[in-house]
């Protein structure tokens, strides 16, 4: 709060940090962060927080064993009818031949348009000569129940294969779009990081103009980049790298990828 | 008829999942498994007691925590008429000596949580754990939006000062929260 370009007061940054802003009002704090690093580590440290907190409670311990109350009587009585039903229903359907419609799938699932060039994957390794999306395993935590009403995508971005980012961005806009077009509450964060940093560095990035029309265009869409790739490029080559405006840095960005499995996000892999 | 059947399981599912939402912050506030299984139970007696009350489903969560949150505030009310308040942390089973075999890191966090104020623990609960927006918090835990940011701001404050002094003193804790995250 020392700095002299910081003008955002706790509250204002907590309400950043739990995404309680206006689409205009968010935009201004990552154009901020971007050239502020004082603010981005504020930033950062606010996340942590919200994150250790998630992690202290992941798995509470359990409760004392009770004895069978008013409650929990109604409670089984209950199971048994929703159980006696079933088998009732499944019975009927048996006997009539009907086919029961499939239940539809998890939103948090669905959170990808099927139009995209995509296969659920988390066995092969991502193939080098086309640029295409491949899902990973979603984790959503134990005790974590997905957000129903907000699709979470988080997209993975190593390399810097020219066709392939460009490739990349187009499915990125075509994702926002059709969230935009269907009216679907979404949130896209985009982590580079490796290789895939070029992409947002000021001096190397090929698509500087297009990742800022993306960004004022969309609200919802977040560039994060790994500090420890800007680190080990600072140490390793002497590079001093300056990020794109508007583009956010993370402390990891392996650990951000498991952050947000964790937290219910689908992960894309470019 | 199958509609029925269905919105049963659907009921039940969801009255499942929300038990074990309902536990864990409660478990957050009180820190007592015991205590925080009681006040869930008696979330859910009053919650099917009053389903009628629910007009809408989408506003169920916030309902329930709602409940939740007036069951709590009448058992310390309940208890300041019996026993000094200050016992209550005697009947606590969850100390951090108590989970020395856990995670150091989790036992720090809610070692931290606990030394908050009751309306910050509730208010970084609610909005940590469970996601709730700041107007949802101001309407479970009936207190304007203006308290719930500054509260909110205060625990979180207060917990940077707690928590940052342990990360530096054990530098080894904060490579396992990378690894853990």
């Amino acid at each position: 709060m020392n700095n002299k370009e910081q003008h955002f007061s706790d509250e204002f940054l907590n309400a950043f940090v739990d995404d309680q802003l206006a689409t205009e009002e968010k935009g201004r704090v990552y154009l901020e962060i971007g050239r502020d690093e004082t603010l981005n580590r504020q930033v950062c440290e606010l996340r942590r927080l919200h994150d250790l907190v998630q992690l202290a409670y992941r798995e509470p311990p359990a409760p004392p064993a009770r004895a069978t109350s008013g409650l929990t009587s109604r409670h089984a009585r209950l199971r048994f009818g929703v159980a006696a039903s079933v088998l009732l229903t499944f019975g009927i359907v048996l006997g009539s031949q009907i086919r029961m419609p499939a239940p539809a799938p998890a939103p948090s699932l669905t959170a990808v348009p099927a139009s995209a060039t995509q296969k659920v994957a988390n066995t092969a390794p991502p193939a080098k000569s086309a640029a295409k999306v491949e899902i990973a395993n979603p984790v959503v935590a134990r005790n974590e129940i997905p957000d129903n009403t907000t699709s979470k995508v988080l997209i993975h971005l190593a390399r810097d294969d020219a066709d392939q980012l460009s490739q990349a961005l187009d499915d990125i806009e075509s994702l926002l779009e059709h969230y935009r077009e269907t009216r679907q509450s979404a949130r896209v964060e985009v982590v580079v990081n490796g290789k895939g940093l070029e992409l947002v560095r000021t001096d190397t990035s090929a698509f500087a103009g297009r990742i800022q029309r993306l960004l004022r265009n969309y609200g919802n869409l977040t560039f994060a980049a790994c500090q420890n790739t800007i680190d080990r490029l600072a140490r390793e080559q002497g590079v001093s790298v300056r990020l794109l405006p508007g583009v956010i840095t993370i402390d990891s960005g392996m650990a951000e990828i498991t952050r947000r499995q964790n937290q219910g996000w689908t992960y894309l892999q470019v | 008829m199958l509609d029925f059947f269905l919105r049963t399981r659907e009921a039940q599912r969801a009255l499942v999942e929300a038990r074990a939402r309902l536990y864990r912050v409660a478990y957050a506030w009180c820190r007592s498994p015991a205590l925080a299984d009681d006040l869930v139970q008696e979330t859910l007696t009053k919650a099917l007691k009053n389903s009628a009350q629910l007009r809408d489903p989408k506003a169920r969560d916030a309902w329930l925590f709602t409940i939740l949150a007036n069951c709590y505030r009448d058992y310390f009310r309940r208890l300041r008429d019996m026993d000094d308040i200050d016992d209550v942390e005697i009947s606590h089973e969850s100390t951090p000596e108590s989970e020395s075999s856990s995670a150091q890191i989790v036992v720090l966090v809610r070692a931290t949580v606990a030394r908050l104020s009751v309306g910050q623990r509730q208010v970084v609960t609610l909005v940590d754990l469970e996601g709730f927006s700041y107007g949802e918090v101001a309407k479970i835990l009936d207190v304007p939006i203006g308290t719930v940011m500054s509260r909110l701001c205060r625990a979180r404050n207060a917990m940077k000062a707690l928590l940052l002094p342990e990360f530096q003193k054990n530098p080894a804790m904060v490579r396992d929260i990378r690894r853990i995250k």
